[in-house]
């Protein structure tokens, strides 16, 4: 506790040029100081509670497959950088595929789930309309849905209307999932862009769509790229609806879950690098819509 | 003017329709449909009729894996091919000489037939009837009219009499039964696809039904599981531990975050990596760091701390297993947190902070007695989405227990669908866990609530 509450202080400020207030500003600052000194050590450590699992892994997934077998490994320096893991993983039956796999359902997602949010945003940006409210509500609501609760009954329906262990459904699967956070995300993209200046445009002279296509797409288009590098990894990442809705056309990570049990470690760790690399890409893209991604979800 | 104006109220529903029509066709509906696959059984009731025929009368419904005996059987043509395990017999149309020396045309059952001729494709063509052993047997054979016992005689055949077959029908096997332990129960025909006749041929039990009933079944199943207690214990350990540890850590780093430091963007960079990363690739990470060859003990041993590896993850060290869950849902899920908190620390005005300041509050005061009140709205959210995901942890759990030796629900409902192949329990399961995530959010919404209104009056 400091010499003064904030109530003292209240009732009797002292003025501004006494030693009081130049000793008070002198303790403000040195306390600053050493707060930020305290910032800086904790940005280190929690920087390093972040990067050095990362660092493990990785070392993992680029080494000799003797190293991933050994032990003790001589963790520091540095474990031995070989292409063995990997090229052993790459090899492997099915690898190959479940990536392609992996990319074609991303791919299909991003585009389908973009295609059906950029007008959904817009209208919630844009338009005031009986049911907005609702509309976004219920798009918020979905959001939050157990993926688990939707891949069961999903794979049922598949499988009863002949479209099971396909890449096709798995995507359409995966588009149900992104289209919330997409629509949302979207929508505040849409929303930062101040309709005067789509006004502006059509003062002089421009049409609804010139104005469109000359004024906001450009603003908006960064951010759309956003909402579609998150909807692309969502999918890249995504496994149990993989592993449910796909038998023989696997992708990645279902691939992977399901050969835990009986794959080699170095199978495994070459694999998680290959999950990982979309996402550290992505987040460096997407840095700068972060807040306007997720920060919402809290008004 | 007017028809305009009322194309431009007609805009924006345009625009929403795609999400509408795609998120009702590919989220609302199949969400219906596991509620359905969850409490109503498809297969519950096998309808019996008083004859050998779909459009006859019902006589009974008797429940799924009832016991029966069989009084009878009769064949019958088939309404479709549609699955099941079919008891199916073939009549053949045949002409030849009858016992009389006139000629007979009629039909018969493929037992007493011997195919003698068939053409290319295999279809039967000719053959004789088979002779029928046993001294008191009747050496003649039936030809009826129609391809089934009850169908009048249109004349008789000898033993080995020859004969052209013109056609062929398939049929499906009838059975007239009776539930065993139950004398008193009305008989009824039930096809074959629907029993399983055992192998004396006058027992069996019932398949499966036709129609639908609303059942608990699946439910209790699903509660009476071996798996099911230790998995809602475990989820519920997991959640109970991990999410007070996240809401530290994710405080801690939004107000790194929102200090301002140098290198901040870096910092942001780093700390929200791990949103998007992939939960079996960080199950995976944890998996090298744990596992019994892994980096800890390696550095532990290296250190000199422990003397040989030391097994993490085995079935007997189980709260190791779920302390590397926690650390690695720690992990993977504490960045959205921050985000969430950032964003809400953003809304804060500075003047109000700087204010504070001015009174002379310290750091921890102005944490304590501004931020934290004024991020209630963030927190809340925040832990609205953690308790909903810790409900669904899935492929952490897998990746560092292998499934088995800890369980956790949404892995039951995965093994239900996938190992068992019992879709109404895996929705039962899928069911259970979206109740427990609608009733956290609820709780968790009143319950603020509630302390604002506290805090009002």
């Amino acid at each position: 506790m400091s010499s003064a509450t904030p109530d003292d202080a209240a009732a009797t400020l002292p003025p501004l040029d006494s030693p009081e207030v130049a000793e008070m500003h002198r303790r403000m600052r040195r306390r600053a100081g050493r707060g930020r000194a305290f910032t800086y050590v904790a940005a280190v450590m929690i920087a390093a509670w972040i990067l050095v699992p990362i660092y493990f892994v990785f070392s993992m997934a680029f080494t000799t497959q003797e190293t991933v077998r050994s032990y003790p490994k001589n963790v520091l320096p540095f474990i031995p950088f070989s292409a063995d893991t990997m090229q052993f993983f790459l090899e492997s039956e099915g690898v190959l595929r479940g990536l392609w796999n992996s990319v074609v359902v991303a791919v299909i997602t991003l585009v389908l789930s973009t295609l059906i949010s950029v007008p959904a945003g817009y209208a919630i940006a844009r338009y005031l309309f009986r049911g907005r409210d609702l509309f976004r509500l219920s798009v918020l609501a979905v959001r939050a849905f157990p993926i688990v609760v939707l891949s069961i009954p999903l794979a049922v329906l598949f499988l009863r209307a002949g479209v099971f262990d396909s890449v096709y459904s798995l995507a359409l699967m995966h588009t149900a999932l992104a289209l919330p956070t997409s629509i949302l995300v979207i929508s505040s993209v849409f929303a930062s862009v101040p309709y005067e200046l789509e006004e502006a445009g059509q003062v002089f002279g421009a049409t609804p769509l010139q104005s469109f296509r000359h004024i906001i797409v450009p603003l908006v288009l960064p951010g759309i790229a956003a909402s579609g590098l998150f909807t692309f990894v969502l999918s890249w990442n995504e496994v149990f609806a993989a592993a449910v809705l796909t038998i023989d056309n696997r992708t990645l990570p279902a691939l992977l879950l399901t050969s835990l049990a009986n794959a080699p470690d170095a199978f495994q760790f070459a694999g998680s690098f290959f999950l990982m690399v979309p996402s550290i890409v992505f987040m460096f893209f997407i840095r700068r819509y972060l807040f306007n991604m997720w920060g919402q979800v809290s008004k | 003017m007017r028809a305009r104006t009322w194309r431009r109220h007609l805009v924006p529903y345009l625009l929403i329709a795609p999400a509408i029509v795609y998120l009702a066709l590919f989220f609302a509906y199949p969400m219906y449909e596991g509620l359905v696959l969850a409490i109503y059984d498809d297969d519950a009731l096998l309808p019996l009729r008083s004859e050998p025929t779909s459009d006859a009368a019902e006589v009974a419904e008797i429940p799924q894996g009832t016991g029966l005996q069989i009084l009878d059987r009769q064949s019958r043509a088939m309404i479709d091919d549609g699955g099941g395990d079919l008891l199916t017999e073939q009549w053949f149309r045949v002409s030849g000489a009858g016992d009389t020396g006139a000629a007979v045309d009629g039909w018969v059952s493929e037992a007493r037939i011997r195919v003698r001729e068939e053409d290319a494709a295999g279809n039967p063509l000719a053959g004789t009837v088979r002779p029928r052993l046993g001294q008191s047997a009747d050496p003649l054979t039936d030809v009826h009219a129609e391809p089934n016992d009850r169908s009048g005689v249109v004349g008789r055949l000898e033993q080995r009499a020859p004969v052209a077959i013109t056609e062929v029908a398939l049929l499906e096997v009838w059975f007239l039964v009776q539930p065993a332990d139950d004398p008193g129960a009305a008989a009824g025909w039930a096809p074959s696809r629907y029993l399983q006749v055992f192998d004396d041929g006058e027992s069996g039990r019932v398949h499966r039904g036709t129609a639908g009933e609303f059942t608990t079944a699946f439910i209790e199943r699903m509660v009476d599981d071996r798996f099911f207690g230790p998995a809602l214990r475990t989820t519920l350990l997991i959640m109970a531990l991990l999410i007070p540890l996240q809401l530290v850590l994710a405080l801690v780093m939004a107000l790194v975050i929102h200090a301002r430091i140098r290198f901040s963007s870096g910092f942001l960079y780093v700390f929200a990596l791990p949103i998007g990363m992939s939960d079996l690739a960080v199950g995976i990470l944890f998996f090298s760091i744990f596992t019994g060859n892994g980096l800890l003990n390696s550095i532990l041993d290296g250190l000199g701390i422990i003397d040989g590896p030391f097994a993490f993850l085995t079935a007997e060290t189980t709260n190791w297993i779920i302390f590397a869950i926690v650390l690695a849902e720690l992990w993977r899920a504490t960045s959205i947190v921050m985000v969430i908190l950032v964003a809400g620390l953003q809304a804060i005005p500075d003047e109000t902070l700087e204010a504070a300041e001015l009174f002379g509050a310290g750091y921890w005061q102005r944490v304590r007695h501004i931020m934290l009140p004024l991020l209630r709205p963030s927190i809340q959210v925040a832990l609205i989405l953690r308790t909903i995901l810790a409900f669904q942890v899935f492929a952490v759990v897998i990746a560092l227990s292998g499934g088995d030796v800890v369980t956790v629900l949404a892995n039951e409902s995965f093994r239900q669908y996938v190992d068992l192949r019992n879709d109404n329990v895996a929705s039962a399961y899928a069911l259970f866990i979206l109740l427990l995530s609608i009733a956290s959010a609820v709780f968790y919404l009143r319950s603020v609530r509630a302390e604002s209104e506290v805090r009002a009056s």
